[in-house]
């Protein structure tokens, strides 16, 4: 029988309205690296967050060495073995090396720091991974790779069985992702098991001893990844097989260009280059950190760029009031602290984009008012009492309509609709789906991001491949679009 | 036609709506508060209920509420004016010295000799580059707003204290000077309470009616959002911040004007209590919900209360011990009056 670190059965986990994992099990094999797959929302944040102790399980048992294993949050998590480097690395930048080290697990008398064995133990332990890395120094001034080195070995000295890993190559360089794999394969033979979630495909056969796939909150397979064949049968696994429903995409007749954008970059988005025309739906798809939301952002005139956006035959202004007044709406990727206003009612979120229509020279004519709010709320059949209702109280696709009635109202030429759908149930999702439809019939363009590749197939005529903040692939939509070549190409194959 | 049935039900509150929001709800239980605390005083502070006491509560107002408008916009938009008792003082002692007659010598009895309406004028222009600075500091530089805006109290109040030489010009007034503090139409009741009363229901209707008011609502409520929805939230807050300085400007002359002198200590706390009543009101720290009328409200019931203790003999200083108590009880009874009504 093998030995397994970590055994998880019959794991639930059901948010309001969406069971984010369902009936997942699948065993952990002492002191291998175990990689975790999947697209976003295929339950892997979940998961972990579970493991982790920042989410409760709806249901299911999970054995860490044989032992029934609960956590109410990350500190408990860590005492019971399983330490986690999460995408935003946990470390406080104004404090040392040395006092990260032990931080959240000093030791006192009567209150007081006391200086300790402990510590003694955790510079010991970094020097052996990482002898570069000055115990006394700030953290600030260390690299992202070596501040997920000082966490490693947080980990390692407070004697983890296991460590979980989430997107540790995503801000890292090369060669660091080098020592990473070294320090990683190190662990291994230290007695710890490491669970590696990444999207890049590649880096699962460099490191990787066992990969499992989720897809929709399920689990697909756990194989050893030298039975894998190649990068084909993962991406077969991650995507499943019928998800290109019949979308036949619109011919574009007129060739009436209302967006055109050259040469734009900044921190994150090399050299982007695309257009748009009049009354097409335009996708892009990209897995998490691709530069979506930076795309959509600079755009709209919310974050600086370099290059040129042309609309409607003219240099579009920087801001996003300048974008607006010239035609263009932003659903943003956040929607409750970017896109409503959650303490006002549902009637005053509804005009703000447009606040001329509903006023006479600078007065609100509050009859007007009321009329546009039940007029959206009907129109995009948002659940409420009244428009009297704080937004606050409204389910996530509730509060997502609202916003997609801001941007109606608006009455743009341009929609940018960044995740328009993620976390919320799947009615209202093909609720947005069929608005998007609507609008696109009616003329309007619209700019899709997401990072859900079936409803980008589903609604897009075009479609563009982002990874790494530049565009690596244009597609024509259509029944005989290659989904396994637009995964291989999302996660970093040539 | 389910869909027309729908739209009616909206239209006439069918579904459960038609409460009142929670502003009015808030305003309402103020406004009761502090009827029951007029009724109370009536009963049992000795001479509390007659026209000399309630005429002189008002006129002592007017200050207080005048700058609290200014505060109470600032701080539903998310940001706060710690400026404004400075600022009294920086008006009130160049309103002073632009109007005293020119004796062509160098002292505290020797002004510009302007003619009062250009000295009024002129302060108000000079004290509203102090809001211009608290914009800059606040909008371009990203201070915090408590931070900047106590600076730019000491920067004013420096200024005061500069021109009036750590005292007072109160020499070779014109006759105009002490108008607006003195003139008044029915016992107590003066000009500067006319003043009071004109820029409230100035401000409510702004508040109210107006596109500008709703933004003001709109970035306190979500700055990101606002500006995402195209509202130009720097230029906005700059606004406030200007205005807020005016209305601190109009305060400094009315006090100036009321003492027929510019003094550099006055106006000293006005900022604490212009707040305080605001929040005692109803206005939310946090942002986006309050009004002018919580200003008003707070502002009256703190004013009986401290004339309630004053009245019946107790020393002046447990005034702030008292102030300070039923402040803490106002606002934890708004915030359980809330929760009881959204839980």
């Amino acid at each position: 029988m093998r030995d397994y670190v970590l055994e998880i059965k019959g794991l639930v986990k059901d948010f309001p309205g969406v069971r984010a994992v369902n009936d997942v099990s699948f065993n952990i094999e002492r002191n291998t690296v175990h990689c975790l797959v999947g697209e976003n929302g295929a339950g892997k944040s979940t998961l972990i967050k579970i493991l982790t102790g920042a989410l409760e399980r709806t249901d299911g048992t999970i054995l860490l060495n044989g032992q029934e294993y609960v956590s109410n949050n990350p500190g408990e998590a860590r005492k019971k073995g399983i330490s986690t480097l999460f995408q935003e690395l946990n470390v406080v930048d104004q404090l040392t090396v040395e006092e990260n080290l032990t931080l959240g697990m000093e030791d006192t008398t009567f209150g007081f720091l006391r200086k300790s064995t402990k510590i003694k133990k955790m510079v010991e332990v970094l020097k052996e991974i990482e002898p570069s890395i000055d115990p006394k120094q700030k953290v600030k001034r260390l690299s992202v790779a070596k501040k997920q080195i000082v966490e490693i070995a947080k980990a390692v000295a407070s004697e983890s069985n296991i460590i979980i890993m989430d997107e540790p190559t995503a801000s890292i360089s090369e060669s660091e992702i080098k020592r990473l794999f070294k320090i990683i394969r190190e662990l291994k033979r230290n007695n710890v098991t490491v669970i590696y979630i990444s999207h890049r495909l590649d880096e699962i056969f460099e490191i990787g001893d066992y990969v499992t796939v989720m897809r929709d909150g399920k689990h697909i397979a756990t194989k050893p990844v030298a039975e894998m064949e190649d990068r084909s049968e993962l991406i077969r696994m991650m995507i499943g097989k019928s998800i290109v429903e019949s979308y036949i995409p619109k011919e574009a007749e007129e060739e009436d260009i209302l967006l055109e954008v050259r040469n734009l970059s900044n921190e994150k988005l090399k050299n982007i280059a695309f257009n748009i025309k009049k009354g097409e739906v335009v996708g892009f798809y990209g897995l998490v950190g691709a530069g979506k939301t930076e795309l959509a952002r600079a755009i709209f005139g919310a974050d600086r760029y370099s290059g040129e956006v042309i609309f409607k035959g003219k240099q579009l202004g920087s801001t996003p009031a300048k974008a607006i007044e010239a035609g263009i709406a932003l659903v943003p990727e956040e929607r409750r602290t970017q896109g409503i206003f959650t303490i006002l009612t549902i009637r005053s979120n509804i005009p703000v984009m447009n606040m001329k229509k509903i006023s006479n020279g600078g007065f609100v004519d509050a009859a007007k008012e009321k009329q546009v709010a039940i007029e959206y709320i009907d129109k995009l059949k948002i659940v409420t009492s009244g428009p009297e209702k704080e937004t606050a109280k409204l389910s996530g696709g509730n509060q997502q309509k609202l916003v997609f009635a801001k941007c109606l109202f608006a009455d743009s030429d341009l929609l940018i609709l960044d995740e328009p759908t993620r976390g919320i149930d799947v009615g209202a999702k093909s609720e947005i789906y069929s608005i998007v439809r609507q609008l696109a019939e009616g003329g309007k363009s619209i700019m899709f991001l997401s990072s859900e590749l079936p409803e980008i197939l589903n609604l897009c005529d075009r479609i563009f491949l982002l990874f790494d903040g530049e565009i690596k692939a244009e597609l024509i939509n259509g029944p005989d679009i290659d989904s396994r070549k637009i995964i291989h190409i999302v996660t970093g194959g040539e | 036609m389910i869909e027309k049935t729908r739209k009616e039900e909206l239209k006439t509150g069918s579904l459960g709506e038609g409460r009142i929001s929670n502003l009015t709800f808030i305003n309402i239980v103020m406004i009761g508060v502090l009827v029951a605390l007029f009724i109370v005083a009536s009963l049992i502070v000795p001479n509390f209920f007659n026209i000399n006491t309630v005429s002189n509560l008002i006129a002592q107002q007017a200050e207080i509420i005048i700058i609290g408008i200014g505060i109470a916009y600032l701080l539903i938009s998310g940001y706060f004016d710690m400026s404004v008792g400075g600022i009294i003082a920086m008006a009130a002692v160049l309103c002073a010295y632009f109007s005293q007659e020119n004796r062509g010598i160098e002292g505290l009895s020797s002004g510009l000799g302007m003619s009062y309406g250009v000295a009024a004028a002129l302060t108000v222009l000079i004290c509203s580059i102090i809001g211009l600075i608290n914009a800059f500091l606040v909008v371009k530089m990203n201070i915090a707003s408590v931070i900047a805006t106590l600076a730019t109290m000491a920067l004013a109040r420096g200024v005061a204290l500069i021109v009036a030489r750590g005292a007072q010009r109160n020499a070779g007034l014109p006759p105009e000077f002490k108008q607006i503090g003195q003139h008044t139409f029915f016992a107590t009741i003066n000009v500067a309470v006319l003043i009071m009363v004109i820029l409230v229901i100035v401000a409510l209707i702004i508040e109210r009616k107006t596109v500008f008011g709703r933004r003001i609502f709109l970035i306190g409520a979500n700055s990101e959002a606002a500006r995402l929805s195209g509202i130009k939230v720097s230029r906005e807050v700059s606004l406030l911040y200007i205005a807020s300085s005016i209305l601190a400007a109009i305060t400094g002359i009315i006090m100036a004007s009321k003492f027929n002198a510019g003094n550099a200590a006055f106006g000293t706390g006005y900022e604490f209590d212009a707040l305080v009543v605001t929040v005692l009101g109803g206005t939310s720290i946090f942002g986006g919900f309050g009004s002018v009328t919580c200003v008003v409200v707070g502002a009256f019931i703190l004013g009986i209360l401290k004339t309630s203790v004053n009245m019946l003999g107790f020393q002046p200083d447990l005034q702030l011990v008292v102030s300070g108590v039923v402040i803490i009880i106002a606002i934890l009874a708004q915030r359980y009056a809330i929760n009881r009504r959204s839980g």
